[in-house]
């Protein structure tokens, strides 16, 4: 017989083993066979061991091959997988039909396969070991240090890695007060959840004389997500058992339990085999190793009720009784298992042990904190692209498991917040990515460490509906035995089931603190206590979600199938019904379409050139091929206009007389005018500058924005019936009270955000420096300016990407935008940073501004240390830190700074002074827009900060509304009431796969030196083919009312004659 | 002996006190649900909670042991609050019928609300899904009033070890109920209404049958008599305000009378017919045990709980040999109700119709029983328990507390005080042996007053030896023998008992009752029946039988008329007929 020369290790965990791990071995094992390299034994055996699934093979077959059966590998995402000793090749996502290529190259010839190796999530590239794999190669495998290693199934590779030596040590040569004060000085703590330390436990428990003591493992895992314990069951059983036997001498139990939910078969099959190997060579039964310590353990089957995990339910179930709690004290350590001294571990506890024992102390304490020394096994799951089983030293940030072993969130969607601890636990924000991962910690944050469930939610989750899932699990899994956990969860779930469906009311955040507070402060166990724990933590963390779906009725992650009409709407922050202007274009029915638009954004023909469609973000058609090219759309249609489609006007004649001005002729206040104007007001608008537009004209470059587009647009907006008047700049031409004084009874400012924002370094006043917005600014209303030949930008965002595209086209030789972060972490839209790149735009990245050289009067260099990134800062992205002093220099004789923009409010008021919120812009009431002062109202960049065009627009008709209904004291503002569409849609017909078609763009040969619009429409019939892969996600078989959002009136003052009017 | 202050207030308790008993002990009521002094202590309902100094939740007191030096609030903001919110949550899930629910104002609930002064329920939302269960003849179930205080689940399973009911299901969908869904007529329910007798609510109550009294009182062509049990009399003035364990026989008898009843007799005529029936048939079993040396079935049971004789039918089906064939006492009245005094008023048995009143629910089944129609007709027609009574009286619109003393009627209402101390656990064993010892030795039973203390009392399982010395000639083969007794009360102790007979113990006579304390702590009693109330009643009953002048069985001279004009002899042809049954071994299910 040969020697073997080569193990295949195959994970039979149950992730694998439900995509098909059974049947990838059977092709294996057939291929091997026939090519002789394992013998006929294996074969002959093939469909019983095909239908047990577990046995391996490695115990039956000889060969120059063993395959063997491992338990659990933890990179579940990657199944079914395959790790080739020698050499550590792994291999993922295997089926029946790679393996024949997989034996004749690699086993055969020694060519490891390409094709099936992992590769890099972001960079693609190919990673051929298992240890170079970043998901492992950043964790500390020591509990887990069996995974995938050995066959769970036998225990001879169990003790050929070191297995029963710390029993035999514990037993033999240690007393039980020995053991457990090495336990005590190891600072193990419960790993179920709670963290009591487990030394202490078992002293309790050791002290008291009784004739009977149990030792019951709590494998009855049951957190949403979690399968920590499964995993270390079916890969490492032996390791449990070694632990339960060191337990079982150091307090002087005789009989053992392992209390595993029948829904893990698999861990049950491999706990059962391996009892009976324990037994058969007498580590388990009477006289263990010849000691005279008589211990066995039995597996006692849950059925899967959750709160069986609380101890003293566990118990009352093993007894046979109905899974219910008990108040403690007694405490089970005194009184546990049929009123005997009792120690319940959980199962990762139990595995620590051995290693405590065989290792010391003072080696497990060398990883982790002070006072949560060890490793921690996660079940890392949700939006995170490497999904699975991780170990990581306590104490590691939170941020380091999701992005570095977690590989990130998929999509390129954003991170919202890491659920911890099950349905005990609490959600941790972006901004709290730094914790570190140690039981203090996170419970300072409102979660618990828990027993390890960690699911990673991106933004297309719903806090408030995420929040309702967890209290729904509680409900379902409370016993019923008291009244807070029966009666007062369901009366939070209910809450929230309405909070959901756009039915909450005022006061139902209050009434579920309230609520929460009293059922952690009298329910009668653990579960019912910590259930209102992921209530409050959301509400912590997201209260301002909460207060959109009672307020707004807005679900933002478009998750709450009631608010949510359909995602891409919901997403558009003007809420125009796209659905409904994609099917009217794709009938031809422009006009309609245009209006349809209009409802709720008068900027078509802006929009499909400038909007950064998050509509796009959330299409659900990405599910299938690829998102709808919504702005694509948009701008076919935009260009079928003929005259200014509008509504209706839906307003009374009597608001003709009643003045309101409007400050800033941006976006925003345009948008503002447009809505009031609709309601039959006749806004005043006043512009600082000599041209309306605000932003979309100083600051967007022709070449994205055409001059004469954006003029069509205002223009039809002032022929509604708004005057613009230009060259008036609030605080120097006028003020607020000027504008009261002349009878304007509501004022809006949407005056933006236009200062530029210094460098703060040495030399930033220096000729040739320049800030990013009076760059483009200038050359936008002059159509003139100045640019030097090596230009530097410092940023970013849009408006860097932006002045370095026109410096090129106004002659620079180079343009080199200087970032501090990645180009991930980068705000400028990806499709501007991919034009400017195509032009010829260089990017730096991980570059921060050190210091500008002068040179003769003026810049001539820019000096820039190079950075990495370090830390999670408070957006939850990794702050940029120095690497070393790795600096170098740019030649540049022009640098434009474009690290930001911000409001001078100072500049503004004169005696009426709006109250600013704590970002120093303009405190404005996210729903009504009014201000502090009951007469003016804010919105867009002034208010929120730099923002988008469509959130300012968005943000204009908010307050449009609430003017209206500052004035009149009624809500008119019926734009917002979902309209039925009536074209043609087969909900029957399957949807037909088509790849969205690209964008037609200018020659790059055709851009330069000119500011021609870079971007072209499509031909109609690729446009209109578009429109047919919408998927029609508003479409109802009855027309349904949405939920509209009320119009709060907290601090309305309505005029009684006004109010009286509205009647 | 801890001390410890409660709301500032320094006390000592006795060890393992709760704090909810120590603080009724310092003056301090602390309103509860699921608490049942001595009978179940689960902290589920929330409502007892206290703040303790250095807790980090409140605690609920019932579960809480007082401890030195503890400090307890029971009335600070957080614990008033928490009180009252789980008051509210209970309401929110409560069908607030009040006003058509047979506890209006007679129920924890409301009052515990109305103590708190709670006026809104904060959380209003959906409700338990209700389910009535109407399918006993003893029994209403309606799950939509259940607070889930889980009192019935521990004395069903616990007091009584009969476990019919239990909690179904998990969370707000969990229900208090018999295995799957199931009725309590498809399970061993024994019906003995223990249940119903600690709900603080109406969600299990006797199914109330005063309607058909009623119409049976309006019937000219019916004759109407009614029976009161020895029990009631110790209990009725309870439902009018009367400290537990005041003698209310006369006013009871008089709001009969005045109800309309055309007899008012007494149950306790038929417990002295039972004695001698029952008296003679333990003689026989011991004559042929001891004498004729046959295979008898010892030791005999007593047969006058009808929850007990359902409990052996489903537990202890082999035992039913041992139990004693005699009918209780409702169902004897009923069937010489229905044929002796019936012929004296020449009546036919149909036109009879013989009301109970009962401290049981129990006693509805019995008198449905298919054996229960010796006289030709149903002998007993309606059972009523003694809370059934006290509000027909009110119904009637009865002053009950300025009613004068009214006497039993005659054929049927004569009784001595052996009869009445059949309401107590022990009583028949006690009123057996004064009968039995007299017959046998003629001389009156050896223990002070004629009690027989050792089997007396609120012990679980009671025993007692009597040696027989100076027989009269006939009973001479009992000559130095020692009868050894033994006595239980509630099921769960009797099956102690019998698990201590079939583990080779040796008795001659086993009295068992279905409830706690015997009949004076009946299903059907007023509510809530607390060992203190117990023993009030028992003593109140003992004081009755002393009161009497005819204190044995066989000295009741209307038992030895009935003897002489009818039945003519213990266990003869007519007693046979009439006065003894048959029993049924039942699955257990």
């Amino acid at each position: 017989m040969n020697s073997t020369r080569m193990h295949l290790l195959m994970c039979f965990g149950t992730g694998c083993v439900s995509s098909g791990a059974e049947k990838v071995r059977d092709a294996l094992v057939k291929e091997l066979v026939a090519r002789g390299l394992t013998d006929e034994a294996a074969v002959g055996d093939l469909d019983g061991v095909g239908a047990e699934g577990v046995l391996p093979y490695a115990a039956r077959a000889s060969g120059e091959v063993a395959v063997v059966n491992t338990g659990c590998n933890g990179f579940c995402a990657c199944g079914p997988l395959m790790v080739v000793y020698p050499g550590g090749f792994f291999y993922q996502k295997l089926t029946p039909e790679d393996m024949p290529e997989l034996v004749e190259e690699h086993v055969l010839k020694g060519r490891p396969v390409e094709r099936l190796m992992f590769r890099h999530p972001v960079t693609q590239a190919v990673i051929p070991h298992y240890a170079d794999i970043p998901f492992f190669a950043r964790q500390n495998l020591r509990v887990l240090h069996n995974k995938g290693r050995i066959s769970a199934t036998s225990i001879e590779e169990y003790i050929g890695r070191g297995g029963y030596i710390a029993a035999a040590k514990a037993l033999l040569e240690m007393t039980p007060a020995s053991i457990i004060e090495e336990v005590k000085k190891s600072g193990l703590r419960g790993r179920g959840g709670a963290g009591f330390p487990t030394g202490t436990k078992w002293e309790f428990a050791a002290k008291p004389k009784s004739d009977q003591k149990y030792f019951l493992c709590n494998a009855d895992e049951g957190d949403p997500g979690a399968f920590m314990d499964r995993s270390v069951l079916e890969s490492d059983p032996h390791a449990v058992i070694e632990g339960m036997l060191i337990g079982a001498r150091a307090i002087g139990a005789n009989q053992g339990y392992i209390y595993c939910r029948a829904e893990y078969p698999l861990a049950i099959e491999r706990l059962t085999l391996a009892i009976s190997q324990c037994r058969e060579r007498g580590l388990l039964g009477r006289d263990v190793l010849g000691t005279g310590f008589d211990f066995d353990i039995d597996i006692a089957r849950g059925s899967g009720a959750f709160v069986c995990g609380e101890e003293t339910a566990l118990m009352r179930s093993i007894e046979g009784k109905r899974g219910e709690p008990r108040p403690r004290p007694p405490f089970p350590a005194l009184a546990g298992l049929w009123e005997k001294p009792t120690v319940l571990n959980n199962v990762e506890t139990l595995a620590n042990i051995p290693l405590i024992i065989a290792h010391g102390a003072q080696w497990f304490r060398s990883v982790g904190t002070e006072k949560s020394p060890g490793t921690k096994i996660f079940a890392l799951t949700g939006k995170v692209n490497n999904v699975g089983l991780v170990e990581v030293n306590m104490g590691v940030p939170l941020g380091e498991i999701i992005y570095d072993i977690g590989g990130g969130i998929p999509n390129g969607k954003k991170f919202k917040a890491a659920q911890i601890g099950g349905p005990s636990g609490g959600c941790i924000p972006k901004e709290h990515l730094n914790v570190p991962v140690d039981y203090e910690s996170i419970t300072a944050l409102g979660a618990i460490m828990g027993s390890g469930g960690l699911i990673v939610m991106d933004e297309d989750s719903c806090m408030v509906d995420m929040t309702r899932f967890f209290l729904e699990f509680t409900q379902d899994e409370s016993c019923g035995k008291c009244t807070p956990c029966r009666v007062g969860t369901r009366r939070m779930l209910e809450i929230l089931e309405r909070i959901c469906t756009g039915k909450g009311e005022e006061g139902d955040i209050e009434r579920l603190i309230e609520l929460s507070k009293t059922i952690s402060d009298t329910a009668l166990c653990g579960l019912g206590q910590t259930a209102p724990n992921p209530v409050l933590s959301n509400i912590r963390f997201f209260r301002h979600e909460f207060e959109e779906h009672i307020r707004d009725k807005k679900c933002r992650a478009g998750v709450c199938a009631e608010l949510v009409r359909a995602p891409c709407q919901n997403a558009c922050p003007a809420g125009v019904d796209i659905p409904g202007f994609i099917s009217l274009t794709g009938e031809k029915r422009y006009n309609e379409a245009l209006v349809l638009h209009r409802e709720r954004n008068p900027f078509v023909a802006v929009c499909a050139r400038v909007c950064f469609h998050p509509c796009e973000g959330k299409c659900r058609r990405s599910t299938l091929d690829e998102p709808l090219s919504v702005r694509a759309v948009k701008r076919f249609l935009a260009d079928q206009e003929v005259g200014f489609q509008i509504p209706a006007a839906i307003g009374n004649g009597a608001n003709v007389d009643r003045k309101v001005a409007i400050v800033g002729a941006g976006p925003a206040g345009l948008s503002c005018a447009y809505f009031l104007a609709r309601l039959g007001y006749r806004p005043t608008v006043f512009e600082a500058a000599d041209k309306p537009g605000g932003m979309l004209l100083q600051a967007i470059p022709a070449y994205r924005l055409p001059r004469d587009i954006l003029a069509n647009e205002i223009r039809g907006i002032a022929e509604m019936g708004v005057t613009i008047k230009t060259k008036k700049k609030l605080g120097t031409d006028f003020s607020l009270t000027d504008l009261k004084d002349q009878g304007f009874e509501a004022v809006f400012l949407g005056v933006g955000a236009p200062q530029g924002m210094g460098l703060g370094m040495k030399g930033e006043d220096m000729k040739g420096v320049v800030d990013a917005l009076g760059f483009l600014k200038e050359y936008n209303l002059t159509g003139k300016a100045k640019v030097g030949k090596n230009v530097v930008v410092i940023g970013g965002g849009n408006a860097a990407v932006d002045a370095a595209r026109t410096s090129l086209r106004l002659g620079a030789e180079t343009a080199t935008v200087v970032y501090r972060r990645t180009r991930a972490e980068m705000p400028a839209y990806e499709e501007e940073v991919e034009e400017a790149e195509r032009e010829g735009v260089k990017f730096e990245f991980l570059a921060a501004p050190l210091e500008l050289v002068e040179k003769s009067g003026k810049v001539s260099a820019a000096k820039f240390r190079t950075m990495e990134l370090g830390e999670f800062d408070r957006t939850g992205r990794r702050k940029p830190v120095a690497k070393g002093e790795n600096d170098y220099t740019l030649p540049a004789d022009m640098v434009i700074a474009a690290i930001g923009q911000t409001l001078k409010p100072a500049e503004l008021f004169d005696g009426v002074t709006v109250r600013l919120n704590e970002r120093q812009y303009l405190a404005a009431d996210p729903v009504t827009g009014q201000t502090s002062v009951e007469w003016v109202f804010a919105g867009g960049d002034a208010a929120s900060g730099p923002s988008s065009v469509v959130e300012a627009i968005a943000a204009g008709e908010k307050a449009a509304a609430g003017i209206d209904r500052f004035l009149t004291g009624a809500d008119h503002a019926l734009w917002r009431e979902s309209r039925v569409v009536n074209t043609f849609f087969d909900p029957e017909a399957d949807p037909v796969m088509a790849n969205r078609p690209g964008l037609k763009l200018l020659p790059l040969a055709r851009r330069s030196g000119t500011f021609a619009e870079v971007e072209t429409t499509w031909a109609r019939a690729v446009a209109l083919g578009e429109t047919k892969r919408c998927l029609r996600c508003d479409y109802r078989e009855q027309p349904t009312e949405m939920p509209r959002g009320t119009v709060a009136a907290a601090h309305l003052a309505v005029p009684a004659a006004a109010a009286a009017a509205a009647k | 002996m801890p001390s410890l202050t409660i709301d500032n207030r320094k006390i000592q308790v006795a060890d393992g006190t709760n704090l909810l008993e120590a603080a009724r002990q310092a003056g301090v009521k602390i309103p509860s649900l699921c608490y049942l002094r001595g009978v179940q202590a689960i902290g589920s309902c929330r409502v007892c909670m206290v703040e303790v100094k250095g807790a980090k939740t409140l605690l609920a007191s019932c579960v809480t042991a007082a401890a030195e030096g503890m400090e307890v609030q029971t009335n600070s903001p957080r614990a008033r609050e928490a009180r009252r919110t789980m008051v509210e949550l209970i309401l929110s899930d409560h069908e607030g019928d009040c006003q058509t629910c047979d506890r209006n104002v007679d129920c924890e609930l409301q009052a515990i609300a109305s103590d708190l002064g709670i006026r809104q329920v904060t959380y209003a939302g959906t409700k338990s899904k209700r389910m009535t269960d109407a399918s006993t003849p003893a029994l209403v179930r309606d799950t939509a009033k259940c607070v889930s205080c889980r009192r019935c689940v521990t004395v069903c399973g616990q007091t009584q070890g009969v476990a019919a009911i239990f909690p179904q299901g998990r969370g707000f969908a969990s229900v208090i109920g018999p295995a799957f869904a199931s009725q309590l007529s498809d399970v061993v329910c024994v019906q003995c209404g223990q249940c119903a007798a600690v709900c603080p609510v109406g969600a299990i109550s006797e199914r109330d049958e005063i309607a058909k009294v009623w119409e049976a009182l309006d019937d000219p062509k019916k004759t109407v008599v009614v029976q009161t049990a020895p029990a009631i009399r110790a209990a009725l003035g309870e439902c009018f305000g009367y400290a537990p364990g005041t003698l209310v026989t006369g006013k009871m008898v008089s709001a009969l009378r005045q109800m309309g009843f055309d007899r008012v007799f007494d149950t306790n005529f038929a417990a002295d017919l039972t004695i001698l029936e029952e008296g003679t048939e333990l003689l026989t079993r011991l004559k042929k045990a001891i004498v004729e040396k046959q295979q008898v079935a010892l030791p005999m049971f007593t047969s006058c709980s009808p929850g007990w004789i359902r409990y052996a039918e489903h537990f202890w089906p082999d035992m039913l040999p041992n139990v004693s064939t005699c009918k209780s006492p409702q169902q004897m009245f009923g069937a010489v109700a229905k044929t002796y005094f019936a012929e004296k008023i020449g009546k036919k048995p149909e036109d009879m119709f013989v009301v109970s009143v009962m401290p049981c629910t129990a006693k509805k089944y019995e008198s449905q029983r298919p054996e229960m129609y010796s006289s030709g007709a149903r002998d007993v027609d309606v059972v009523l328990t003694t809370r059934e009574l006290g509000r027909m009286i009110r119904q009637a619109g009865i002053d009950f507390t300025a009613l004068p003393d009214g006497q039993m009627d005659s054929i049927l209402g004569a009784s001595s005080g052996a009869a009445d101390i059949f309401a107590n656990t022990g009583g028949v064993m006690e009123a057996a042996l004064r009968t039995v010892y007299e017959i046998v030795t003629g001389r009156e039973l050896p223990f002070e007053n004629l009690h027989i203390a050792p089997i007396e009392g609120l012990a679980g399982v009671k025993e007692a030896a009597l040696k027989i010395e100076g027989t009269v000639s006939d009973w001479s083969f009992l000559e130095g023998v020692t009868v050894k007794v033994a006595v239980a009360h509630g099921l769960g102790n009797a099956r102690l008992l019998i698990e201590r007979i079939k583990a080779g113990e040796h008795y001659h006579f086993v009295e068992v009752m279905t409830c706690p304390g015997g009949c004076i702590g009946g299903g059907g009693q007023p509510r809530l029946t607390t060992d203190e109330i117990r023993l009030a009643r028992i003593a109140a009953i003992y004081r009755e039988d002393e009161g009497k002048p005819i204190r044995k069985s066989h000295n009741n001279p209307e038992v030895a008329a009935i003897y002489k004009e009818y039945l003519t002899k213990p266990l003869g042809e007519k007693s046979h007929h009439l006065l003894h049954t048959r029993y049924t071994a039942r699955e257990r299910v």
